[in-house]
C-alpha cells in the first residue's frame, strides 16, 4: 500500500484558508471591501434595470419579504438557522486547515437519513424529531467522512472530493425518491407518484413556538445559535480546540507535540459534514420546506452556508449576523421573484456581494506577495525567470 | 580607503535604500564591483545582503538610489531586465526541479524552441571551460548536493553573465568541493573579465577567496577594503560592530576556535549512562535509502556533534527524532527505554526535546501566541480535562520567558512577530521544559545573529552541565569543534566516522565528510 500522505497537507485548501484567516486585515483590505461592496450594489442595480425591473421597487420587495412584518422576519429567521449550522460546520474544519466545499451534498444526505428514519420509525412524539435530527447529522457526517477516508488512504484532494461527492449525493437522493425505497405512495385518481417521499409525520416536525399563526419560529434557530456559540467557545478555549487550531496552522508542529494530525483532520471534516447534515434535518422538519424528501430539498442551503462561512472568514460568531444577512436575501428574494423579477438575479447579487467580501483579503495577500511588501520570508524564493538570447 | 580602481566599474550601486514597512533593510548602500574581481559581501544574518541582491536582480524595487552597469544608469524593474544586463545569480537554496534531467533544468527559462543538442553542447562547453563536470542526461534528484550546485553554476554561466552572484554557495559543499568552486570562480574572473559577488557570513571563506570585501552591518556599509589588507579579526569586528574574542565568538563567526575551551569534558564521555541510543536507524523513502543504519549514542551531560555537509541525511534524522517520520528500521532508546515511534508524541513523552532545523516548519506555530507556543507540549499542566486554563498557561509561559530571556511585546503576541533569535528561544524553552533527558539541536544557529548564536551556545552548554545529553546536528565545523566533546560525521546518510574532539582536525573531519576513512 502506498504511504498515506500525512505529511502533505491539503495544499490548495490550506492556501485559500490561510488568506482568509482573520486578523490580517489592514486598511487596504477594509477600504477595498467597501469599494467592492459599492461596486457590487451598483452592478446589481444596473442588472435589475437592464432586465426591466426597478432597483428601488426590488429593494422594497426584498424588505417586504424579509423584514417588514412578522411573516417576513420569521421566514428570514427560519432561513437563517440552517445557513448558520452549515457555516459553523465549515468553520470547524477550516480551523483544522481542511476546506470542505461539499456541504450541499452533505445537507441532502442529512435529509435522506432524516427522512428515512422519520418515515420508518414509529416513535412517540418529541422523541421522533430528536431521532430525525440525529440521523440527519450522522448521515451528513458519514458522507463527509468518505472524503476524509479518500484523502487519508489515497491522497484525494479534499476540496475536489467534497465538491464531486455533492453531485453524487444529488443522484443518490433522486434515485432514492424514484424507487419504492422512499418514493411517495401514488396519490389521487391519476395514480401517479412524483419523485419525492411521503410527507413526514407531524411528530417528526419541529413545532412552532407558541400559538401564533403568522409566527412559525421553532427550536432550529436556537439550536443553530447554541451551536455557533458552543463551537466558538470549544475552538478557542478547549484542549481539543487548541489541537484543532494547531493542526490548521502548522500540522508538522502539531504532530511533533503528539497530535494525531491525520485522524483529527479527518474527524473535523466529518464533524463539519454532520453540521451540514443537521441543517438538512432542520430543513426537512421546518416550515421552509414541503417537509418531504426531494432532490431539491437542500435548495442551495449548503452553498449559501459555505458562502456565509467565507464572508465570516470562518468565525462562528461573525457567522451569526452574516447568516442573517443571507437569510434576508433568501426570504426577500423569494418575495421578489413573486413580483416577476427572475430569482437568478438574487443569486447574482449574492454572488457579487460574496466576491466583494472574499476577494479583498486574497487580492491584498497576492499584491503583498508580488511587491515584496512583507518582511523577507525565510522560505526560498521561486526560481528567477530569465529571458536570454540563446546562449553560447 | 578605497583601493585604486579603473575608471568605470562593471557595477556600481549608489545610495540604495530599501525598506519593508518600518524595517530598513538597506540604508544608502554604495557598492562598487570591478570587472575581474571577486567581491566579497560579508554581513550577519539580517544585515541586508539578501535584500541588496534582490534589488540587483530586479526581484524587489529599490526605494531610492541608482544602479550603474558599465557606467550606464539602469532601471532594474524586473528579473528579465537584470538577466538581459548580464546579472546572474546562484541561489543559496537550489532552484532546480528534481524530476527533470540536468539539461532540461539548464534549458528552463530559455525562450524559443528547445534544442536538446544545442543545450547539451552548451553544457559541455561550459563544463570544459571551467572544469565543472556534469552529466546532462542525469536526473537532478540522483545528484549529490555538490553536483547540484555545479549544475546551478553551469546553468548560470551558460547564460554568459557579466556579473555572477553567489549566495552562501559553500553551505552545501565539503571543504574540497568549496576549494574547487573557488578555483572555478578564479578562472571566471581572471580569464574573462567577469565580476563575481560572493555573499557569505563566513569570515574564513571571504578572507580566502575574495579580492575586495564590503561589510554590511544593520543595512549600512560598515567597512570596505582590499581583502589582503585586512585580517579576519578586523573583518569580524566590522561585521559585529565590537571586539570579538577568537574562541567562542570566533566560532559563531565561522573561524576555527583557537583553543579548546571545553577542557575537562572529554573525560565525562560516559557511554554507560546513555540517554539517547540510536541503533541501526534506517529510513527508506521512495525506494531510496536516505538514512542508512545510523548508530549513535549520547551520554548524559555530554554534547555530541553530528557534523556533515547539508543534504546528507541530517534533515531526515531530525524529522525522525521530531516524531514526524517513522524509521523504516532500527530503534531509538531514550534514557534506556525503547520508544515506540509510531505513537504520536512518544519521543517527547520519553524525554526527548528537539530544536528542529527549520523552526517555522516544525518548531513553532507562527500564528499562535508566545504563551501557546511555550505550553503546547505540556497541555496537561495548563488545562483541566477539557478546558484550557488561561492563568496557568500564562504563568508557565511567563516563567519560561523569564528563564530564557525571551523578548516579546507580550505573551499573547504571535510568535511571528518575534525576531529569529527569540523564536528560537521559544522553541528551546519549550523543548527543555518538563523532564527532558536529551536535547537534539539541529542547525540551532542557522539564521541567527552573533549575539543570539552566543546565547544559544551558552544554553546548550548549560543544558549539558545540568545532565541533559545534547546531540548537536550542524553543518558548521567551527560550531561542532567549539561545543562538542565527541564528533560523529554523517555522509550520504551514513555515519562515516566518530572521534573525540581532541583528535579531531579540520582535515580529518573533511575526509570523513567526503566519505573516506580518516
Amino acid at each position: 500500500m502506498r504511504a498515506a500522505p500525512t505529511m502533505a497537507p491539503d495544499d490548495l485548501g490550506r492556501r485559500v484558508l490561510a488568506h482568509l484567516r482573520p486578523g490580517r486585515d489592514g486598511w487596504l483590505t477594509t477600504s477595498l471591501t467597501i469599494v467592492l461592496v459599492a461596486v457590487a450594489l451598483g452592478v446589481s442595480a444596473l442588472l435589475l434595470t437592464l432586465t426591466g425591473a426597478s432597483p428601488s421597487a426590488s429593494l422594497s420587495a426584498i424588505w417586504t419579504g424579509s423584514l417588514a412584518n412578522t411573516t417576513g422576519w420569521t421566514t428570514t429567521l427560519l432561513n437563517a438557522a440552517p445557513l448558520l449550522l452549515v457555516a459553523v460546520g465549515a468553520a470547524i474544519c477550516a480551523s483544522a486547515g481542511t476546506f470542505n466545499i461539499g456541504q450541499e451534498g452533505q445537507v441532502l444526505i442529512g435529509g435522506l437519513f432524516g427522512a428515512w428514519v422519520g418515515l420508518r420509525l414509529a416513535l412517540p412524539g418529541p422523541m421522533l424529531v430528536v431521532v430525525v435530527m440525529a440521523a440527519a447529522a450522522v448521515g451528513g457526517g458519514l458522507w463527509a467522512a468518505l472524503s476524509a477516508l479518500m484523502y487519508r488512504f489515497r491522497g484525494v484532494n479534499v476540496v475536489v472530493s467534497t465538491l464531486l461527492m455533492t453531485f453524487l449525493a444529488i443522484q443518490l437522493v433522486t434515485f432514492a425518491v424514484s424507487t419504492p425505497w422512499l418514493q411517495e405512495s401514488a396519490q389521487g385518481s391519476s395514480g401517479i407518484a412524483d419523485a419525492q417521499s411521503n410527507p413526514l409525520p407531524a411528530d417528526a416536525l419541529l413545532g412552532g413556538l407558541g400559538q401564533y399563526p403568522s409566527m412559525q419560529l421553532n427550536a432550529g434557530l436556537f439550536l443553530a445559535l447554541v451551536a455557533a456559540v458552543g463551537v466558538a467557545l470549544v475552538l478557542s478555549r478547549s484542549r481539543w480546540g487548541f489541537r484543532v487550531r494547531m493542526v490548521g496552522l502548522n500540522p508538522l508542529t502539531a504532530k511533533h507535540t503528539g497530535v494525531r494530525v491525520a485522524a483529527l483532520g479527518g474527524f473535523t471534516l466529518a464533524l463539519s459534514g454532520a453540521f451540514a447534515g443537521l441543517a438538512g434535518g432542520l430543513l426537512l422538519a421546518s416550515p421552509v420546506s414541503p417537509n418531504r424528501l426531494q432532490a431539491g430539498l437542500s435548495d442551495n442551503v449548503g452553498w449559501d452556508g459555505l458562502l456565509v462561512a467565507l464572508v465570516a472568514r470562518n468565525r462562528p460568531l461573525i457567522a451569526i449576523p452574516v447568516s442573517f444577512g443571507f437569510a434576508v436575501l433568501r426570504a426577500g428574494g423569494d418575495f421578489l421573484s413573486a413580483t416577476g423579477v427572475p430569482y437568478y438575479l438574487v443569486d447574482i447579487v449574492k454572488a457579487l456581494l460574496v466576491l466583494a467580501f472574499v476577494a479583498p483579503p486574497l487580492l491584498v495577500g497576492l499584491l503583498r506577495g508580488r511587491r515584496g511588501a512583507t518582511p523577507p520570508t525565510p522560505f526560498p524564493l521561486p526560481a528567477v525567470p530569465t529571458k536570454m538570447k540563446a546562449a553560447v | 580607503m578605497t583601493p585604486t580602481t579603473s575608471a568605470v566599474p562593471i557595477l556600481e550601486l549608489r545610495g540604495i535604500t530599501k525598506s519593508y514597512g518600518s524595517v530598513t533593510a538597506c540604508d544608502a548602500v554604495d557598492l562598487r564591483v570591478e570587472a575581474g574581481e571577486i567581491h566579497g559581501l560579508l554581513g550577519e544574518n539580517g544585515a541586508g545582503k539578501s535584500s541588496l541582491m534582490k534589488v540587483l536582480l530586479g526581484l524587489v524595487r529599490r526605494d531610492t538610489g541608482t544602479v550603474l552597469v558599465r557606467g550606464e544608469e539602469v532601471a532594474l524593474d524586473s528579473p528579465q531586465e537584470a538577466a538581459e544586463l548580464g546579472i546572474g545569480m546562484v541561489h543559496q537554496h537550489f532552484s532546480l526541479i528534481n524530476g527533470l534531467t540536468v539539461w532540461e533544468n539548464v534549458a528552463l527559462g530559455d525562450t524559443g524552441k528547445v534544442n536538446k543538442q544545442a543545450v547539451c553542447d552548451g553544457i559541455a562547453e561550459v563544463s570544459a571551460r571551467y572544469g565543472l563536470p556534469v552529466d546532462p542526461e542525469a536526473r537532478v534528484d540522483a545528484l549529490s548536493a555538490g553536483e547540484r550546485q555545479r549544475v546551478e553554476v553551469v546553468k548560470c554561466l551558460r547564460r554568459d553573465p557579466q556579473i555572477l552572484i553567489l549566495d552562501e554557495p559553500t553551505s552545501v559543499l565539503t571543504q574540497a568541493e568549496s576549494q574547487e568552486l573557488f578555483a572555478v570562480l578564479d578562472r571566471v574572473v581572471a580569464n574573462e573579465g567577469r565580476a563575481v559577488i560572493l555573499i557569505s557570513h563566513k569570515l574564513a571563506e571571504i578572507a580566502q577567496a575574495t579580492d575586495r570585501v564590503t561589510v554590511l552591518r544593520k543595512g549600512r556599509v560598515a567597512f570596505r577594503a582590499v581583502t589582503s589588507d585586512t585580517t579576519p579579526q578586523l573583518l569580524a569586528r566590522q561585521m559585529v560592530g565590537r571586539e570579538v574574542s577568537l574562541g567562542e565568538e570566533g566560532a559563531a563567526l565561522g573561524l576555527l576556535p583557537v583553543q579548546q575551551t571545553r577542557a575537562g569534558h572529554d573525560g565525562a564521555h560516559d557511554r554507560q549512562q546513555a540517554v539517547l541510543r540510536l541503533a541501526g536507524l534506517t529510513v527508506v523513502q521512495g525506494g531510496v535509502e536516505v538514512l542508512g543504519s545510523v548508530d549513535l549514542t549520547v551520554g548524559a551531560g555530554e554534547i555530541v556533534g553530528l557534523y556533515g555537509v547539508e543534504g546528507n541525511g541530517q534533515s531526515i534524522l531530525g524529522d525522525v527524532l521530531a516524531g514526524l517520520v517513522a524509521p523504516t528500521e532500527g530503534t531509538i532508546e531514550v534514557a534506556g527505554n525503547r520508544v515506540d515511534v509510531t505513537r504520536p508524541g512518544a519521543l517527547s513523552k520519553a524525554g526527548l526535546g528537539i530544536v528542529p532545523e527549520d523552526r517555522h516548519h516544525s518548531g513553532v506555530v507562527l500564528d499562535m501566541s508566545v504563551a501557546e507556543n511555550l505550553t503546547m507540549k505540556s497541555l496537561d499542566e495548563v488545562s483541566g480535562r477539557f478546558l484550557l486554563r488561561r492563568r496557568a498557561t500564562l504563568a508557565r509561559a511567563r516563567r519560561l520567558a523569564d528563564e530564557f530571556n525571551i523578548v516579546t511585546p507580550s505573551l499573547d503576541a504571535p510568535v511571528r512577530s518575534l525576531s529569529g533569535g527569540n523564536q528560537q528561544r521559544v522553541v528551546l524553552a519549550r523543548e527543555l521544559s518538563g523532564d527532558t533527558r536529551v536535547l537534539v539541536a539541529a542547525q540551532p544557529t542557522h539564521g541567527l545573529d552573533v549575539g543570539a548564536i552566543e546565547d544559544m551556545y551558552a544554553r546548550l552548554r548549560r543544558a549539558a552541565d545540568e545532565g541533559v545529553g545534547v546531540l548537536l546536528i550542524s553543518t558548521e565545523l567551527e560550531e561542532v569543534m567549539a561545543l562538542a566533546s565527541w564528533i560523529a560525521v554523517i555522509s550520504s546518510g551514513r555515519i562515516s566516522g566518530a572521534l573525540p574532539v581532541s583528535e579531531a582536525t579540520p582535515e580529518r573531519l573533511g575526509m570523513l565528510v567526503g566519505g573516506e576513512a580518516a
